[in-house]
């Protein structure tokens, strides 16, 4: 990506940020042997944000160049005085950083001769026909991601940052059993493979993901004979994947402080019980329990260097995230939270890598503990409310009956109000899974980390 | 100014050179300004200069597509090099197509200018309203905006098409509070052309207001029973949409999962059923003109009289599954009102509810869902009663279609679609 040294453009006082970006996308789809897709993207500009009497003027153009850095850093300041002229606010301010001693990652160079896409997803897929006999259908994504952004402010920390990340996409279809609830109906079954570095770093042999895909495949058999869930409040077991979508959606978008703002039950909680004291909350920046976060951010849009945000200790509500001007609003320090998702968008509160802390508890333990529920594995997607209530799709689990796994069960959703659910938790198990092929959705998309352990608690759960 | 036109024609004689290959190639710049209001107050003014090129080629039956920002030559060289190399790698199908010539069309719709101090001015105007009218309703945000947009297209057909359009758009996210209590958050919204009206008037924001302040003090509903559900136009859009994407569009039929698939001409829905899909409906604001492959969109009849008249297939999907392709790549939904007044349809229901959001998972291949009923309210013999929350709903939404009870005869416009409330039996509810 090219890079302007512009810093000689930004205003002397006030808070401006401007950001070089570069977003790069690959997708290669397959349907049951055919390639439907076969595309990429490129997109790329300069931007700038000013802040003027408590309110923000923002520009964007997709050029890279002296002139326009020159356009959208005027233009910005220019919208600022509009909308001050008309709708100023007293008393606003923004949070000052720390502007020293931090050290960013090097943004790596572009890999070497790359890898043949098309022909690892027909391998895959070759693969996958051999050893999953009995599938009606299977459709393969494979999916490339790349953001690369130079910050400049005026006063906070700028730097250059890069992230990449791809996956495949494993979607694998069967027909419901008579030994099943769902005769003759297609039940579908998805994983992620893959995470944080290029396709080069992440895949090789794609016989390397047969253990993966043997294991959702039999799961998917084990759909194909299951039964749909009983609707109502039910305890389950959520396995670790589950534990970081309910972070994220039940706590973590509560917590956004610009949701508190919006009227999030959050804003009546802060220091107070929302969960069992077995349950504690973090969204790290760049690094948990030892090792680089699926999605690491060193350095936020706004200049504030990232740190850890603990969002629930011990069960009590601590801080929420923020952007440097609702910090200043709340009294708490900014924690680089504050990110954009394109080169013309402008920086909004997101999460980051939100995840559950890991307890003492045994898997198999938590499911023995169970006389009637269901153990729940895998979901496909989440929604939060301001009222605090979170809803996930299931789409894996079993029945628990008398403490052992029964009979899967067709898909289902889950719901629950998060501050009442977690206070139920009773059991956290002892190892953490991450998260982290999606995107989360606002005013912009965002890429996103979601992990936790196993959990033991209640839920209401859709059904017949 | 880049000459948007020019780039089509040099990104085509570019593929022409490299020898008898299929293409289209789509440019565009635009201009947006945006006014946001976070937390009931104005915090962002935004203008932002767009351009996009796309290109898909087909050479030897394999295709690939790319797509760039920029719009300069240097740009422009190496997407087409780019863009060769990408389907060079693919695998041939001959499904892979594009539209045959069509004779070179404009298409000017909406408003080109903003009239920036009249937007901003429309929508203190509509936060002042809203304040005065519904003291309990927080706005978490508000994005008002103005959208104006220059397209060139072209295929190697010959084909060659321009727009010049222009279109406002009126997005809100709100809750409302009384002390402790809160209602889930709601979405309401319109796309016009004109600055015209107060936005208070338009869609149905109003009444979305209104219904979100009168949630407050919601019950629940003890274990569960099977009723009606009655959908409001807005969240109606969001089922018709999930029922495209599980029986209609490209990936079921592709995959074969569809329970539709050999249902062309047959009875899917209720007779009193019709839905088309309609970008060039007078209601419908700056709709799509072309589709991508080269096509002039024309309206189609999706489900007529609760016959699948057409599923919503692209001509790659079409091709491959021996279907007629849709008429065009729209969702512009415009669904036919019924016979029956809402206050009817609420009067005649013994036990059910009223859904604006649902919030649910994925719906499964075979058309299950299940999920939260957000902003909703009870009706029991033939009263609304009370507003509910954590409540779930789960059916099928093929059955469901099969199982309509009633349409009304008031619609909303909201400028993309325009739709009637519609009422299904045999849906599960669940509470606590």
């Amino acid at each position: 990506m090219k890079q302007l040294n512009i810093m000689n453009l930004l205003p002397d006082s006030g808070h401006t940020e401007f950001r070089v970006q570069e977003n790069t996308k690959r997708r290669v789809s397959m349907i049951n042997g055919d390639l439907v897709g076969n595309s990429s993207t490129n997109v790329s500009g300069v931007c700038a944000r000013s802040f003027k009497d408590g309110v923000w003027g923002h520009s964007s153009v997709g050029e890279v160049s002296e002139d326009a850095a020159r356009e959208v850093i005027n233009a910005s300041r220019e919208n600022a005085a509009f909308l001050a002229s008309r709708a100023a606010k007293d008393g606003v301010k923004i949070a000052s950083v720390t502007k020293s001693g931090i050290a960013l990652p090097e943004v790596p160079s572009p890999a070497g001769v790359p890898a043949d896409r098309v022909e690892f997803l027909r391998a895959l897929d070759a693969l996958i026909v051999r050893i999953c006999p009995k599938l009606t259908s299977r459709n393969l994504v494979l999916f490339e991601e790349g953001i690369e952004k130079d910050l400049s402010v005026t006063d906070g920390v700028s730097g250059h940052t890069a992230m990449r990340r791809s996956y495949v996409y494993t979607f694998l279809t069967a027909e419901g059993t008579d030994a099943g609830e769902a005769a003759g109906q297609p039940q579908e079954l998805f994983r992620a493979f893959g995470g944080l570095g290029t396709f080069e770093e992440n895949f090789g042999d794609p016989a390397e993901l047969a253990d993966g895909i043997t294991e959702i495949y039999n799961q998917l058999m084990d759909k194909c004979s299951g039964k749909y869930a009983d609707a109502g409040v039910k305890t389950v077991v959520l396995d670790g994947n589950l534990a970081g979508m309910l972070a994220h959606e039940a706590v973590g978008h509560t917590v956004e402080a610009d949701l508190v703002l919006g009227g999030s039950v959050a804003a009546r909680c802060l220091d107070k019980v929302v969960a069992s004291p077995l349950v504690s909350m973090v969204d790290f920046a760049h690094t948990a329990f030892g090792e680089v976060c699926p999605l690491p951010v060193y350095l936020d849009d706004e200049g504030t260097p990232a740190e850890d945000c603990v969002l629930i200790e011990n069960g009590i509500l601590k801080e929420y995230m923020n952007s440097r001007e609702s910090a200043a609003h709340f009294g708490m320090a900014p924690r680089g939270n504050a990110r954009a998702y394109g080169f013309a968008d402008e920086p909004l509160i997101r999460m980051r890598n939100t995840a559950v802390l890991p307890g003492h508890d045994k898997l198999a333990d938590m499911i023995a503990s169970v006389d009637d529920g269901y153990y729940l594995i895998n979901t496909g997607n989440g929604q939060a409310d301001t009222t605090g209530e979170f809803m996930f799709g299931i789409t894996m689990g079993y029945e628990i009956k008398h403490g052992k796994l029964g009979r899967a069960i067709l898909d289902t959703t889950i719901s629950g109000v998060a501050f009442e659910m977690l206070k139920t938790v009773d059991m956290v198990s002892d190892s953490v899974k991450w998260e982290s092929s999606g995107y989360c959705g606002k005013k912009q998309p965002m890429p996103v980390g979601l992990g936790g352990p196993d959990l033991k608690c209640l839920v209401s759960i859709g059904g017949r | 100014m880049t000459d948007i036109k020019k780039a089509v024609e040099r990104v085509l004689s570019h593929v022409a050179a490299e020898g008898n290959i299929k293409a289209y190639v789509g440019t565009s710049a635009s201009e947006t300004k945006e006014f946001n209001v976070d937390g009931g107050t104005f915090s962002l003014m935004r203008t932002v200069f767009g351009s996009a090129v796309s290109l898909t080629v087909i050479e030897d039956g394999k295709r690939g597509s790319m797509g760039i920002n920029r719009l300069d030559d240097e740009a422009l060289d190496s997407l087409v090099t780019d863009t060769l190399a990408i389907a060079r790698a693919g695998q041939s199908d001959p499904a892979f197509d594009i539209a045959p010539f069509v004779e070179a069309r404009t298409f000017t719709a909406g408003c080109t200018e903003c009239d920036t101090e009249k937007l901003f001015d429309r929508t203190k105007e509509l936060l002042d309203t809203i304040t005065a009218r519904h003291p309990k309703i927080i706005m978490e945000q508000m994005i008002i905006s103005h959208k104006k947009t220059h397209r060139a297209y072209g295929n190697s057909n010959g084909t060659r098409f321009e727009t010049h359009k222009g279109v406002y758009s009126v997005d809100l996210m709100f809750s409302a509070h009384d002390g402790d209590k809160s209602t889930s958050f709601f979405g309401s919204g319109v796309v016009t052309d004109s600055l015209e009206r107060p936005f208070i008037e338009l869609g149905s924001i109003e009444r979305d207001l209104s219904d979100v302040e009168a949630q407050l003090d919601p019950g629940t509903v003890d274990g569960k029973f099977v009723g009606t559900l009655l959908l409001p136009p807005g969240c109606l859009g969001e089922f018709l949409g999930d029922i495209a994407g599980t029986f209609a569009d490209d990936m079921p039929l592709l995959e074969g999962t569809s329970v539709w698939k050999d249902s062309l001409g047959k009875v899917v829905a209720d007779p009193r059923v019709n839905i088309r899909i309609d970008p060039t409906d007078p209601a419908v604001v700056c709709g799509e003109s072309y589709t991508s492959e080269g096509f002039v969109s024309e309206g189609y009849d999706f489900i007529k009289n609760g016959v699948l008249e057409s599923f919503t297939l692209s001509l790659y999907a079409a091709n491959k599954t021996g279907l007629e392709r849709a008429k065009n790549g729209s969702f512009s939904l415009i669904v036919g009102a019924g016979d029956t007044s809402l206050d009817e349809i609420i009067a005649g229901i013994d036990r059910g509810i009223i859904v604006g959001r649902f919030s649910g998972g994925q719906p499964a291949a075979s058309g299950e869902f299940s999920g939260v009923a957000k902003n909703s309210f009870e009706i029991v013999n033939g009263k609304i009663t009370r507003p509910l929350s954590e409540t779930m709903i789960s059916g099928n939404l093929a059955d469901i279609l099969k199982n309509v009870r009633a349409i009304s005869s008031e619609r909303i416009c909201d400028g993309a679609s325009v739709l009637p409330y519609m009422a299904f039996d045999g849906v599960t509810v669940s509470g606590k």
